[in-house]
């Protein structure tokens, strides 16, 4: 398990001990299938992050979310923290890591405690005991767990309770939801950094790192799905009654559009990305029968009609699938009918015509595109909500060094969720 | 528990013309059966509903009740969509005769997904499937085309009932009338085969025969007949062999396994049996498994109707040589012509599926781990893996 952040920089500690939150500039990374980007947030004791730089480049070297060369994809981050760098007027020297791929799981572990006190209520010392018995989860030696994520107490057969200290039970149960990955992978991903002279300080899911930037507290109240649809995966984290319930990765995403674009009128990944974003819809279009899409000629390269009604049928498909793939593994994790707050859509493929009409349809729940509202300084970018990922990741920079005893609004929402 | 619910089978009629014909035999039938109706249109579903059908409307989320409009791809989505509401009608069910028009949205989009999801549950599947007419249009005509390799890749046996063999001489009847009296004949046909498993004559084919029979026979193609009056023994054998239906008698001589129903009334003599048995035999090869069944029920006083489900592939579990004849490509050309999974080859599920791709379905994700889920591999193409033609 990684370090806790305040351990690599010994002297915030001392800054803590004053009661003064001098929180340094965060610089956020998110290596994605389709794009690199590098995020600088900066902290008020208000405990707002606003990002004063972003840095993206084009990522080459990384399929699914997974490292496939790693000196292709440190081109890429070189290129981001240059960028970011300047924009925010800072050096950057270490980064938070977000780590995505299909092999991230998530795994629920019990943790129990009989009361043995004579007037059997739950002391302070319980909860500490029936925590830690629930955060010793046992995983494969080749895993490694990037969050435990502390859900709600069950006091005898009562569940749902938040806070069980003072009251009368035999027996009090916690779960706690560890999330965790292939050591390797993630490694992979740490020496690309590490090559780019960098060091990596903390890695996180970048699942969880896009709910902290979107979400809405009376969202997570009334039990949401956050669908982060990046270019190599799609990661999903839900909430029900203000606790997370189910977090996954799907290893399929905007690159599997391109792809199938690319196949179904044999043509170029680069011409199939082109069509994609320009006319692309994840909904038959009642008028795009017998319509035509011009490719332009270009070296090599004969100029196209393409049948508008097939390229939406191709979209369609790709992504009715990827959805009903979502729906079964929410549907398996028990949450489905806890969705009251809907379904939001984050991530670059949010931004694809029509994709929350298709999602609505599929999961029969209303569905809307989330933007990073958590986090400010993003206002005047262009499509927002691709860089969900890496703006919540400096949040999470932030929120990780942030002492229980201040920030009492964000304290409650994310005690024991990061407790590492 | 009633007597069909004992016997597990299940009539699900798919779409607007798979309802009417499953309808159709319920009213022939009467009560007691055991039927489904699944469509994507709301008013046909009621129209069903009133003959006293279950009826389940598909993809009312996505299409609100007002049908598919023709697009098979809708129907298929709309299947996908609710195949949960079918499961609580499937309890106990072992064998389903399912009946489906195709060429149009539900009948064509939704029987594939069905079938499937039958297959995947180990349910056994008779699927009465009609080719449009060639006056409906070629469209209707390739669109039902397209279906049929699917359908057949996962039920265990398929009898495509092409409208325009029910018709001699064509041209007489009105679209109208001679969709109504197609449907009508191969509802008279089910019904029969459906009395023969239900009502026990003094020879009886239960369901368990029919489920072996399903489940090794293949295709089969489905053919009737009926005569009265003196002589009417032979003159329904001769009326069998002439059924268009069975390739005037092509059929019968081709099969390997032939299931024979016999509906008679009360006056059916031990030497008629025998006497249709002994000319059917004459036109079947001389090594085809004959299973038949009697149906005796007075209405039927002067008459016998016979029902004949001629089977390719037959290969009986005591034979030891497997059969080396391939099924005649020629009982299916319009199948056979088109598709790359030919009639017959049924057994195509079990090479493994649908269309096998080599890495270039893959493209870019050629060289790295597959993402798998529910044995498929998501990155080949959604729309290949669907079956779905673009429009070019």
């Amino acid at each position: 398990m990684w370090g806790a952040f305040s351990e690599c920089l010994p002297e915030l500690s001392e800054a803590k001990k004053r009661g003064v939150m001098a929180i340094p500039p965060i610089a956020a990374l998110e290596i994605g299938t389709s794009r690199t980007v590098m995020c600088v947030g900066e902290s008020d004791e208000s405990g707002r992050v606003k990002i004063t730089g972003v840095g993206t480049y084009p990522t080459t070297g990384v399929r699914k979310g997974q490292i496939t060369d790693l000196s292709q994809a440190r081109v890429g981050v070189e290129s981001a923290a240059k960028q970011a760098e300047k924009q925010a007027d800072v050096s950057i020297w270490q980064v938070l890591l977000a780590t995505s791929g299909g092999h991230i799981q998530a795994v629920v572990n019990p943790g129990m405690v009989t009361i043995r006190s004579g007037d059997r209520v739950v002391s302070r010392e319980d909860i500490e005991e029936v925590t830690e018995n629930a955060q010793a989860v046992q995983i494969e030696a080749d895993r490694q767990v990037l969050h435990t994520i502390t859900q709600s107490f069950t006091v005898d057969d009562q569940p749902g309770i938040v806070k069980p200290e003072g009251m009368r039970c035999k027996v009090l149960t916690l779960n706690a939801m560890a999330v965790h990955g292939l050591k390797n992978r993630i490694d992979n991903a740490v020496n690309v950094v590490k090559s780019a002279q960098l060091d990596v300080t903390d890695v996180a899911f970048s699942g969880i790192c896009a709910a902290l930037a979107v979400l809405t507290p009376e969202q997570k109240r009334n039990g949401v799905v956050l669908v982060d649809l990046g270019g190599g995966t799609t990661n999903y984290i839900a909430y029900c009654n203000n606790v997370i319930s189910a977090v996954g990765c799907i290893a399929v995403g905007g690159d599997h559009v391109t792809n199938d674009i690319a196949l179904a009128f044999n043509i170029p990944l680069n011409r199939a990305e082109e069509i994609k974003r320009a006319e692309a819809s994840a909904v038959i279009d009642s008028d795009s029968g017998g319509r035509r899409v011009t490719l332009q000629a270009d070296v090599g390269f004969e100029e196209r009609l393409i049948s508008c009604k097939a390229l939406h049928t191709v979209v369609n498909a790709r992504m009715d699938e990827t959805f009903r793939v979502l729906r079964s593994k929410l549907d398996e994790a028990g949450v489905l009918p806890h969705l009251g707050g809907g379904v939001i859509l984050t991530g670059g493929g949010a931004y694809l015509r029509k994709v929350t009409e298709l999602a609505q349809r599929v999961f029969g729940l209303p569905c809307r595109i989330g933007l990073p509202v958590n986090v400010d300084g993003l206002e005047t970018v262009e499509q927002p909500a691709s860089l969900s990922t890496a703006a919540g990741l400096a949040l999470y920079g932030r929120l990780t060094y942030a002492d229980r005893g201040l920030f009492s609004p964000l304290k409650n929402l994310f005690k024991g969720v990061f407790h590492r | 528990m009633s007597q069909e619910q004992q016997s597990g089978l299940l009539l699900l009629g798919v779409g607007g013309g798979g309802c009417r014909l499953a309808s159709s035999v319920m009213a022939a039938y009467g009560d007691g059966l055991r039927a489904l109706g699944v469509d994507t249109d709301a008013l046909s579903n009621r129209t069903a509903a009133a003959d006293g059908m279950t009826c389940l409307l598909l993809g009312g989320s996505r299409l609100a009740g007002h049908g598919t409009g023709g697009d098979a791809i809708q129907g298929r989505l709309a299947a996908q969509d609710d195949m949960q509401n079918l499961l609580p009608h499937l309890q106990g069910v072992r064998t389903v005769v399912l009946t489906a028009c195709l060429g149009a949205g539900t009948g064509g989009g939704a029987t594939p997904e069905i079938v499937k999801a039958l297959h995947d549950m180990g349910i056994a599947t008779v699927c009465f499937v009609t080719r449009p007419f060639a006056f409906e249009g070629e469209s209707r005509r390739k669109a039902a085309d397209r279906v049929l390799p699917m359908i057949e890749e996962n039920a265990d046996s398929l009898v495509v009932v092409a409208l325009d063999d029910l018709f001699s001489d064509a041209g007489e009847e009105c679209l109208v009338d001679a969709i109504r009296v197609a449907e009508g004949l191969i509802a008279a046909g089910i019904t029969l085969l459906w009395r023969l498993l239900s009502r026990p004559g003094f020879i009886r084919l239960d369901a368990e025969r029919l489920h072996t029979l399903v489940l090794k026979g293949g295709n089969a193609r489905f053919g009737f007949s009926s005569a009265e009056g003196a002589g009417r023994a032979s003159q329904a054998v001769v009326a069998m062999r002439a059924c268009r239906l069975l390739r005037s008698g092509d059929a019968l001589s081709k099969a390997n396994a032939l299931l024979l129903g016999i509906l008679a009334g009360q006056d059916l003599r031990l030497a008629e049996i025998g006497e249709i048995m002994g000319k059917l035999r004459d036109v079947c090869k001389s090594d085809c498994h004959v299973e038949m069944g009697t149906v005796i029920d007075s209405q039927y006083d002067g008459r016998i109707e016979l029902v004949a489900l001629a089977f390719e592939s037959w290969t009986a579990a005591v034979q030891v040589e497997p059969r080396k004849e391939a099924p005649s490509s020629s009982q299916e050309p319009p199948v056979a012509e088109t598709f790359p999974i030919q009639p017959g080859s049924k057994r195509s599920r079990g090479k493994g599926s649908k269309l096998s791709f080599g890495t270039t379905g893959r493209g870019k994700f050629q060289n790295v781990e597959p993402t798998l889920f529910g044995g498929q591999d998501l990155d080949v193409p959604t729309f290949i893996r669907r079956g779905i033609t673009l429009e070019r």
